[in-house]
């Protein structure tokens, strides 16, 4: 890459349905990507091009983030589509790390969504400047400025309206550019999909100058240099320009633009748009940890010079092949260069490079600094760095939440068994969020996820395309257990009978830990070591840290993992000759579990944090399901035609709420959920639990 | 600190002293005031201590944020619980949220049958037991004395108390020595307690003054005034 100055990596976030996949298949149609334009669920079978996947061609939702490369007017393009539902979250956060700007797809009646204030919240912490694009203006009920105010009150963003739209709704003409002052129609040219540009129409006008006056106005807050042109009356269209450009990398401004993907309106304005404001790489700040160094930051250098480090940052088992996706971060990659992957700690060679336009690809000698591409057959997992060999440099890890629902399958088949295990090597490889592991006690595989959407999608994939048919469990929720008051131990663990024996004594008491300040998360286990004058020797200090944290993986009400729970150790008593460390962590575990029961332990379920969208008239039944299903409605706002409720919900209690919804609603309601926190169980729900897990326990030992 | 104590050192229980004994249910209180003066911190204070005597409280706004006022929550929380040093005020702060609904409407212009239905809806098929309902923001200024009489039957119907945060929507209005807009007379025969909020420039406090009480048209000073700095109601 000559020039990194010609380079955006933006991807396209969004709630679901707000039109992301119609704006990115789009971009590739403005870009000469693609010759015509199918729709999303087109009625002609193919589909959008971006959505790879059959499945997501089905269900009319984008799962895995395909990078395409499209040129704009002389600058290339990678777009990065990333899914739009919660259940797929990683594969949201996994895109923005590699990312240096985006576009935040609102839908002009929808506005500002659950999905929206979560995706936001993620380009923060990833520093993403972003510009919006409010979609769909061609909708009944369309309304740019309401949207544009919700970025400002709900996501407490410095939205500027960039443009304002000429007509609404199905009289939806064209926008007005404030910066240019000039109306842009988008019908020129023998396929209608050129753009012409024209005089503000003149009942227009006067809004077109008070919006002006509010973008400079919005604007110059951020740039000193802006304010004194204002001052002299010297407002310059490049001056405006690069001042929005500056303080919309400095996060400070969110650029508002608008149109309609499906009617072809305002596409080429955001590209624009996209050129002039979001970064090109050298623009963005990158850092690296070095491992040799004690994990020390580095800051990596966009410098096709320097030895190259790179993140791959998605997986892809194609109908090529098995598809790395890669960014480079600092240097150059070429074909047969050696690189090191600083995870796994080995090397490899690099055979083809390639780079994907969706489901057709280029072959490459070389991918410069800030580069989106792909490279065929290395054996990774997502996540992993690869450097030049003489470094050791890790991106820095990527926050990964813990799976919240899991669900046990079974092979129909041998065949299928097989074909299952290759499913799942190749998916927990693809996404940290997803794991399975086969449980010890039932002979079970276990999958584990962030929602029933989330396992039911990799149940299907396995069927389509692995042919791996399996029989689904019941979803099971991940339960925690916890203790809610202090409680003293005292226990020895005594084996003399001849022979070398087992003696330890320790005493102590566990306690809860206090509960997690609002947005910090609840510890899981703290060890505190109070014995003196040597009751127990130094040496087996460490076995009671590790007697107990056996002990807090299993707790003995539901046999899953207790957290919050301090252990004090202040005495004991011990042999020279039978005391071990063997000896001393059984001590512990027993000394555990005997303090445990007396502790009233209680059962903590993951609470969901719920939203609910539909029309005002469902209002009733909306809040009626929510309370059968021991849920807490935190609020319900009421805007226009439609109503929003957010509300806490018991993931157990969450089981096919979206036939539920859809049913209630006469499929008007949709809803998001992510997990929220851990929440205890009331008594007469985890009695049944309880029962359960003993009945089951009897059937398996049996 | 235990919730018992805390309680009873609140000095919401002088505010309620000087109305006789609260404001009590199937009855509207007001209270009223300039802009910026420290009403919602004011109405959130009454609703949280509401909400430590383990009662069930709706919170109506019409602002388009509900961010917001949970964050106002939160903050009144913490001043409270951390002004008298409330032990395990995070458990707590968690338990008295479950009785605690935001309803926000966000349309310009909603009715008040509108408004109503909605929180008939949460009451009813929310299975939501209200013992209070907070209006932050209403326009009741420009309400027609119709709508202050549907919401007040409502309070009876529902059996709850209704308390309203009040700023004049006019710039013309005239406000008396308490803080009271001359806009306000028109319903005062269907509020049963009216409090005035005016800054005291001398006391440098905002001054709070019972107009109406139970008892009638009595403009006593009611031995409490908004702490400057948390703008929370203080002896």
């Amino acid at each position: 890459m000559a020039d990194l100055q010609n380079l955006r990596n933006i991807g396209i976030s969004a709630h679901i349905d707000s039109g992301k996949t119609t704006l990115s298949e789009r971009i590739l149609y403005y870009c000469n990507k693609i010759h015509e334009i199918h729709e999303v669920r087109g009625k002609d079978g193919v589909g959008a091009t971006m959505d790879s996947m059959e499945l997501e061609r089905e269900r009319g939702i984008t799962i895995a983030s395909a990078a395409t490369n499209v040129t704009w007017k002389g600058t290339e393009i990678n777009v990065i589509d990333t899914p739009g539902h919660v259940d797929f979250t990683i594969e949201v956060e996994r895109s923005l790390r590699v990312l240096d700007g985006a576009v935040l797809v609102l839908c002009s009646v929808g506005g500002v969504q659950s999905q929206s204030i979560t995706v936001d919240r993620q380009m923060k912490r990833y520093h993403v400047p972003r510009i919006a694009f409010i979609n769909k203006c061609d909708r009944t009920g369309a309304n740019p400025y309401r949207v544009k105010k919700q970025l400002v009150d709900k996501l407490g963003l410095n939205a500027v309206l960039m443009q304002i739209p000429i007509g609404l709704e199905e009289r939806l003409e064209g926008v007005v550019d404030l910066v240019s002052m000039k109306a842009l129609y988008f019908d020129a040219g023998p396929n209608m999909d050129q753009i012409r540009e024209a005089e503000i129409p003149a009942e227009l006008l006067a809004e077109a100058q008070a919006k002006r006056e509010e973008l400079l106005d919005g604007v110059s807050m951020c740039s000193d240099e802006l304010m004194e042109a204002m001052l002299e009356d010297n407002v310059t269209e490049e001056l405006l320009s690069k001042a929005i450009r500056e303080a919309t990398i400095r996060l400070e401004l969110v650029p508002v633009l608008m149109g309609s993907a499906y009617k072809n309106k305002g596409i080429q304005a955001l590209l624009d748009a996209v050129v002039s404001y979001l970064p090109n790489p050298t623009e963005v700040v990158n850092r690296a940890l070095d491992l040799d160094k004690n994990e020390e930051e580095v800051i990596l250098q966009s410098n096709d010079e320097l030895p190259p480090v790179i993140l791959a940052f998605k997986l892809e088992d194609g109908q090529y092949g098995q598809l790395t996706y890669i960014r480079v971060y600092q240097g150059k990659v070429k074909k047969g260069d050696e690189l090191y992957n600083t995870r796994s700690r080995k090397k490899f060679r690099v055979g083809r490079l390639i780079r994907m336009h969706s489901a057709a690809m280029e072959d490459l000698t070389e991918a410069g600094c800030g580069e989106i591409a792909a490279l065929f057959g290395i054996e990774c997992a997502s996540g992993d760095t690869f450097c030049d060999p003489k470094l050791n440099y890790s991106l820095s890890s990527m926050f990964v939440p813990n799976p919240v629902i899991s669900l046990a399958i079974k092979p129909v088949d041998k065949k299928a068994a097989d074909n299952m295990g290759k499913a799942l090597n190749r998916f927990t490889k693809e996404d940290p969020t997803f794991r399975t592991f086969v449980d010890p006690e039932s002979n079970q595989t276990i999958i584990q996820g962030m929602g029933e959407l989330h396992l039911e999608v990799y149940v299907e994939r396995m069927k389509r395309e692995y042919k791996a048919e399996v029989e689904v469990g019941q979803p099971e929720v991940a339960y925690r257990e916890a203790i809610t008051q202090r409680a003293d131990f005292n226990y020895t663990h005594k084996k003399q009978t001849g022979g070398s024996g087992q003696y330890a004594r320790i005493a102590g008491y566990i306690e809860p830990l206090p509960d997690p300040a609002e947005g910090e998360e609840l510890k899981e286990y703290e060890y505190v070591d109070e014995v003196k004058g040597g009751s127990i020797p130094t040496e087996y200090i460490p076995s009671c840290d590790k007697g107990f944290q056996t002990a807090v993986k299993k707790g003995s009400q539901l046999g899953f993992p207790v957290i919050g729970v301090k252990a004090v150790v202040n005495d004991g008593a011990w042999h020279p000759v039978d005391s071990s460390d063997q000896a001393f962590q059984t001590a512990a575990l027993g000394a555990f579990r005997e303090a445990f029961e007396k502790a009233k332990p209680v059962i903590l379920e993951p609470i969901m944090k719920v939203e609910v969208v539909a029309p005002n008239e469902f209002q009733g039944s909306v809040f009626a399901s929510i309370n059968q299903r021991r849920g807490l409605i935190i609020s319900s706002t009421e805007d226009n035609a439609m109503c929003t409720v957010l509300a806490e919900v018991p993931l157990s209690e969450m089981f096919g709420y979206s036939t539920v919804l859809r049913s209630l609603t006469q499929g008007k309601g949709e809803f998001t959920m992510e997990i929220g926190k851990y929440g205890r169980v009331p008594t007469s729900v985890s009695e049944q639990l309880k029962k359960d897990y003993q009945e089951k326990r009897r059937k398996e030992q049996k | 600190m235990e919730i018992q104590e805390l309680n009873d050192l609140s000095p919401l229980r002088v505010f309620e002293e000087s109305l006789g004994g609260g404001l009590g249910r199937g009855n509207l209180g007001v209270l009223v005031s300039r802009h910026g003066v420290g009403k919602t911190a004011c109405l959130v204070h009454l609703a949280t201590d509401k909400l430590l005597r383990g009662e069930h409280v709706i919170h109506v706004s019409f602002s388009g944020n509900v961010e917001h006022v949970i964050n106002w929550y939160k903050e009144v929380f913490r001043e409270v619980s951390d002004g008298r040093s409330l032990s395990d005020a995070a458990s707590v702060y968690n338990n008295i949220l479950s009785n605690r609904v935001v309803m926000n409407f966000s349309q310009e212009n909603v009715t008040i049958d509108k408004v109503l239905s909605s929180l008939e809806t949460l009451i009813k098929h929310g299975s939501f037991k209200a013992d209070a309902i907070l209006f932050d923001g209403y326009k009741l200024t420009v309400a027609t004395e119709d709508d202050v009489r549907r919401i007040k039957e409502f309070s009876e119907s529902m059996n709850l108390e209704v308390w309203f945060s009040v700023s004049p929507v006019r710039a013309d209005v005239v406000y008396d020595k308490y803080g009271v807009p001359n806009t306000m007379q028109k319903y005062t025969n269907l509020i049963d307690v009216l409090i005035g909020l005016i800054y005291n420039e001398e006391r440098d406090k905002v001054v709070m003054t019972a107009v109406k009480t139970h008892e009638g048209m009595v403009e006593k000073p009611m031995g409490v005034s908004l702490d400057p700095k948390t703008m929370l109601i203080s002896k």
